[in-house]
């Protein structure tokens, strides 16, 4: 019987190696580049057929998620500056998306469910806010360590606090996504396992379970992906208007 | 994509402040560990970054929260 976690073994297929540096093309590489090339494909097939005034089936829909992002976009950051960052934010959520969907189709593997992964958006994301910040505001931007309407006295104490907080968005971003598709998987896996080794009466239960919860997986394929860049406007939101 | 749906929107909620705290309190923690080291002051860093990182928590939690209501606002008057 194997081991509930072995799915998210990463198994290296192409060695490269170049001055000590592992480049590798592993599994997850090749994951990735799929779920690169669904997105990137779907675009180009609608944008190579013409652009037509009545959409297609592929063209409303891919016209859906550009609109819901960008609707999302101007409400956190604002429609004037928020412009500038809908590229960004919407091939942030369909690159999500797209991994944790592929993560759920039997075999293959899960991208987000890895905290290099995700920590990377996310420390990627932090530190996109801070250079945002520092460039829109100069040295003003620290003013942001301080809430308004504190009382002088409690700034020694505010400023820490505010530090730490600051500092457990981008952790709790990327902790949040990886926790949730890891956990999601493992549950399956257990299930999966129980219905295989349970004798025949009693292994369709697990197994129902497993149907079910795959449903709930989906479900939550798109909610962690709209969590995590519903999370990235609202801090981005907040560095441009600073309170 | 969330909003129609009550299980969906309860569970965004749920996922979005249960780790809000719990890293918060953590970063806290680790920080003031990391001063101990740094200065030699077991175990005062410590327990004080619990409680600032709780505070953190509590901040991020609270901030959230208020972003949350004002979206159930803006749903209830539209």
């Amino acid at each position: 019987m194997e081991s509930p976690l072995h799915h998210f073994e990463v198994h290296t297929i192409i060695p490269i190696h170049i001055g000590g540096l592992d480049l590798s093309i592993n599994n997850a590489v090749v994951a990735m580049w799929v779920g690169l090339a669904i997105i990137a494909g779907a675009f180009m097939l609608v944008v190579n057929r013409g652009i037509s005034p009545i959409p297609g089936k592929l063209q409303s829909v891919l016209e859906l998620v550009l609109e819901f992002i960008s609707d999302l976009v101007f409400e956190f950051i604002g429609k004037e500056e928020g412009k500038k960052y809908v590229p960004f934010i919407t091939t942030l959520f369909l690159f999500i998306l797209a991994c944790n969907l592929i993560g759920l189709v039997p075999g293959s593997y899960t991208i987000t469910s890895q905290v290099a992964v995700t920590g990377a958006f996310a420390v990627g994301i932090f530190i996109m806010t801070l250079v945002i910040g520092f460039s829109k505001h100069g040295m003003h931007f620290l003013g942001i360590l301080v809430p308004p309407g504190v009382p002088k006295i409690m700034i020694p104490l505010m400023v820490p606090i505010e530090i730490v907080s600051m500092l457990a968005r981008p952790i709790s971003l990327a902790v949040r996504l990886f926790a949730n598709m890891t956990a999601g998987h493992t549950v399956l896996a257990v299930l999966f396992g129980l219905a295989l080794t349970s004798p025949g009466w009693v292994s369709w239960m697990p197994f129902g379970f497993t149907v079910v919860i795959n449903g709930l997986e989906i479900a939550i394929a798109f909610i962690q992906a709209y969590i995590f860049t519903t999370l990235t406007c609202v801090y981005i939101g907040d560095v441009i208007k600073l309170h | 994509m969330s909003k129609n749906n009550g299980l969906r929107q309860g569970m965004q909620i749920a996922f979005r402040l249960g780790t809000e705290l719990t890293v918060a309190t953590l970063i806290g923690a680790l920080m003031g560990h990391g001063l101990d080291r740094f200065f030699g002051t077991r175990p005062w860093g410590l327990a004080v970054g619990v409680i600032v990182g709780g505070a953190a928590g509590c901040l991020n939690v609270y901030r959230a929260a208020m972003l949350l209501s004002m979206e159930d606002d803006d749903d209830n008057n539209s």
